[in-house]
């Protein structure tokens, strides 16, 4: 695991990536305590406030400080997007472990179900969840979970099939393994950079998507300072106060860079033939 | 007269992040025309990166501190791109180990033999192809006119080797390397191809570099055999001599690892007690899809007995469904026919029961494969342990296979590939088995490392009375230590006869084939 960490910090991708997710980290602790501002305090004095030593990042409509909103954010939409693609890509890890195991018949059945539901498109599909099971933020991460999980699956499955065909899943067959132990501690390991990888480059799709669904009013709900919806507010603003929707835009962008990089560096960490 | 090639002094490092490695250090060697040098070493000894080397074909990181490497007097270590270019194909030929992978499955051989014709020899399209066709048929090929369209996947190993010879042939090089020619084709088609290899360079005078881990082979192909040890020649001498009177302690360790026929390693005899006899056995591969399935015969009507302490040797060409009837055995395909263990039959796979199971273990061949390297050493031993509730513990298994109880917290990679089989063999004897099926299980070990652990599986079954299942493509490795021996050709079991009958009358012309395709090695038949 150190190792694996100093390999990332190695590369120039894996560096600056560590750099920047150690500042979303901070944001994401300690906002709060470091927030110059009450993020919700309204001050009508300071409507459509620009940028100066008083509000960094300027004041939105109803006078409250873009900058202390972004930090209080950061806690929200970070750990939300992480959890939802957590939660799709293991899901979807298991699912095409477990049909590139079982194979046939199974494998088929389950590939094609992947595949219809593939055909949705990811905020489509997001949408469609969340219009079922009712807004929230909650739901919102659900929605984008769901929508991870067939893409994730496919990829995993492709991975698991190199995997299925090793010796050592024949080894642990012919000892008489449960189905389960197979799936989950002989191959599931072996899949897991690949996996990895993918996991992070999705977090930045799922700040987008999650960013998205607040966006249109189905994930956050106001006044909740969540980045999506800092971007949807700002918007009817651009022309009289363009800070708003800038400080929420390059918040976003830079989280999902940082977690793009991180995917960069990882493949070249974890690929254990370069070893120059 | 200058020599074709010649390497003086020439020392050769890697750069690597755990600091230079050194691969070959003050290689010195020379081949005149006509002449082939074999050169023998084990995995790691630096042989391929010598070939790289002459071929300047090095990896990026690869510094090469000194020494020269002359083809006719030339030094290739200064010549530029464009010249290295000509030189390669037209001066230096080469053939790989594995033909599948050496040729371009994108293009028609025909395209791939014409274009060094057309490159090297300037012949117009129409042309070259009139000499391919004159090349193929040269190499021995049927029918090459029509070989000419077909692609790579369409001709079999032997074929191809032999379109790759052709190639290499084509513009009358002055140096041909080749690198393992025959060890991923199995032992009749390989010993076909030596014979070609033979008649070209009488009639080529092609000088040539031989390089190979088999040093019967090499014995019988070159002239003369260098030996190479982690990078340093440790002994050169004439091919005939390297056997009769080997010098270097280290040669005298690889001639006595050579599998030698004659000088049996067992000498008990099985009980008559069967442990395990299958009847009828047959296993069909194929992929059921959601509608219908495809269907490719693995092995079929394959009856045999094992008898309880019995070694039985199973031999036969790679696809003649040796690994197939491994895996029917444990289950880990399904199969047809029946198989009677303990007086229990069983029908499919699903009816082994973990009495089956324990009882009936089995080694692969690539340890690489066989150990999840994503488990230590102690996590693969202790599955089978609880599982089977043996009462050993994993230092114990580990010493059975002497290997030190610290190995539990390694990792697979950290392990050299005869420890790593030493593991997969303490995994199979956990569960105290009747029958241990070992598939090829030598075959990827240096042939030292291969004494040692067959050396190691005859001592676990004085041990423990276990019977083996030897499935292999080494016949001379064979007839050492098996009582009986199967023959298997097609998926179908052509003969099974006791060792001693093997030089008799009644054997199946297949199995004298086989036979005949591995001599002993030369110089052998004089000392004990």
């Amino acid at each position: 695991m150190i190792e694996l960490f100093r390999r990332l910090l190695r590369t120039r991708q894996g560096a600056i990536a560590i750099i920047l997710l150690l500042v979303i980290v901070i944001a994401c602790v300690a906002g709060p305590f470091v927030a110059p501002h009450d993020p919700d305090a309204i001050s009508f004095l300071g409507r459509f406030h620009p940028p100066d030593a008083q509000y960094w990042l300027g004041a939105d409509e109803l006078g409250r400080d873009v900058f202390s909103r972004l930090l209080i954010g950061a806690g929200r939409t970070v750990p939300i997007a992480l959890m939802a693609t957590l939660l799709g890509t293991l899901s979807g890890a298991v699912i095409g472990t477990l049909s590139a195991y079982l194979g046939g018949r199974w494998d088929e059945a389950i590939m094609r179900t992947i595949d219809a539901v593939m055909a949705i498109p990811g905020l489509l599909l997001a949408l469609l969840i969340v219009n079922t099971l009712g807004k929230g933020e909650f739901n919102a991460m659900m929605a984008i979970a769901v929508a991870f999980v067939p893409g994730m699956a496919r990829i995993t499955r492709s991975v698991a099939l190199v995997a299925r065909r090793q010796d050592y899943v024949g080894a642990a067959i012919a000892r008489g393994e449960s189905s389960a132990w197979i799936v989950l501690r002989e191959m599931l390991p072996n899949v897991a950079a690949p996996v990895v990888i993918e996991t992070t480059i999705r977090v930045a799709f799922a700040v987008m998507l999650f960013a998205t669904l607040s966006f249109l009013g189905l994930g956050a709900q106001p006044p909740a300072s969540d980045w999506g919806l800092m971007v949807a507010d700002g918007r009817r603003y651009l022309h009289q106060a363009p800070w708003m929707i800038i400080g929420a835009g390059v918040a976003i962008a830079l989280t999902a860079i940082s977690f793009n990089l991180l995917g960069d560096g990882l493949r070249d960490a974890l690929n254990p033939r370069d070893e120059r | 007269m200058t020599p074709v090639l010649q390497v003086d002094g020439y020392t050769l490092d890697y750069a690597t992040r755990a600091g230079a490695v050194h691969v070959l250090d003050d290689v010195s060697l020379a081949i005149a025309k006509g002449e082939v040098l074999g050169l023998v070493g084990e995995s790691g000894s630096g042989k391929t990166s010598l070939a790289w080397a002459i071929t300047r074909a090095l990896p990026g990181n690869a510094h090469e501190a000194q020494g020269t490497i002359c083809l006719s007097g030339e030094d290739l270590r200064g010549v530029s791109t464009t010249r290295l270019a000509a030189i390669r194909g037209r001066h230096i030929g080469m053939v790989f180990q594995d033909p599948s992978t050496s040729l371009n499955p994108t293009l028609t051989l025909g395209r791939q033999v014409g274009e060094v014709l057309q490159r090297h020899r300037g012949l117009t399209r129409a042309q070259a192809e009139q000499e391919t066709i004159a090349l193929l048929r040269h190499v021995e090929l049927r029918d090459p006119e029509a070989l000419l369209h077909r692609y790579p996947h369409e001709a079999s190993g032997g074929e191809k080797q032999r379109v790759v010879i052709a190639t290499a042939f084509a513009c009358r090089p002055e140096l041909i390397i080749f690198d393992e020619p025959t060890t991923a084709l199995d032992v009749i088609t390989g010993a076909r191809i030596l014979d070609l290899f033979q008649r070209l360079r009488a009639e080529t005078h092609v000088a040539a570099l031989y390089i190979s881990h088999d040093l019967a082979l090499v014995s019988r192909v070159a002239d003369r055999v260098a030996v190479l040890e982690r990078g340093r020649i440790v002994e050169e001498a004439r091919a005939t001599d390297v056997f009769r009177a080997p010098t270097h302690p280290y040669t005298r360790r690889l001639v006595q690892a050579v599998p030698r026929p004659d000088r049996r390693l067992v000498f008990d005899t099985p009980q008559e007690t069967t442990v395990l006899s299958g009847r009828g056995l047959g296993v069909r591969y194929g992929r059921a899809r959601l509608f219908g399935r495809t269907h490719v015969t693995g092995a079929s009507g394959i009856s045999l007995d094992v008898r309880a302490g019995e070694i039985l040797g199973v031999v036969g060409e790679s696809g003649s469904g040796k690994s197939t009837l491994a895996r029917a055995l444990t289950g880990l395909a399904p199969f047809q026919g029946e198989i009677t263990f303990r007086g229990r039959t069983i029908a499919a796979p699903r009816a082994m029961d973990r009495a089956y199971r324990g009882a009936v273990q089995i080694v692969f061949q690539h340890p690489d494969s066989s150990l999840n390297p994503r488990h230590r050493i102690g996590e693969t031993l202790s599955r089978p342990l609880r599982l089977f509730g043996a009462q050993d513990k994993v230092a114990d298994l580990l010493e059975q296979v002497r290997l030190p109880a610290s190995y539990a917290d390694r990792y697979p990679h950290q392990l050299s590939g005869g420890e790593k089989q030493r593991v997969a063999i303490a995994r199979a004897f956990a569960a105290r088995p009747a029958l241990v099926i070992c598939d090829e299980i030598t075959a990827a070990l240096d042939v030292s490392v291969q004494a040692a652990v067959i050396e190691l599986l005859l001592t676990l079954r004085q041990l423990h009375g276990t019977a083996y299942l030897f499935i292999t493509h080494d016949i001379n490795l064979v007839r050492q230590i098996a009582h009986r021996l199967a023959v298997m050709r097609h998926g179908a079991l052509v003969d099974l006869l006791p060792i001693e009958a093997l030089s008799g009358p009644d054997t199946h012309p297949y199995t004298r084939a086989l036979l005949a395709a591995s001599p002993t090695p030369v110089g052998l038949e004089g000392i004990t």
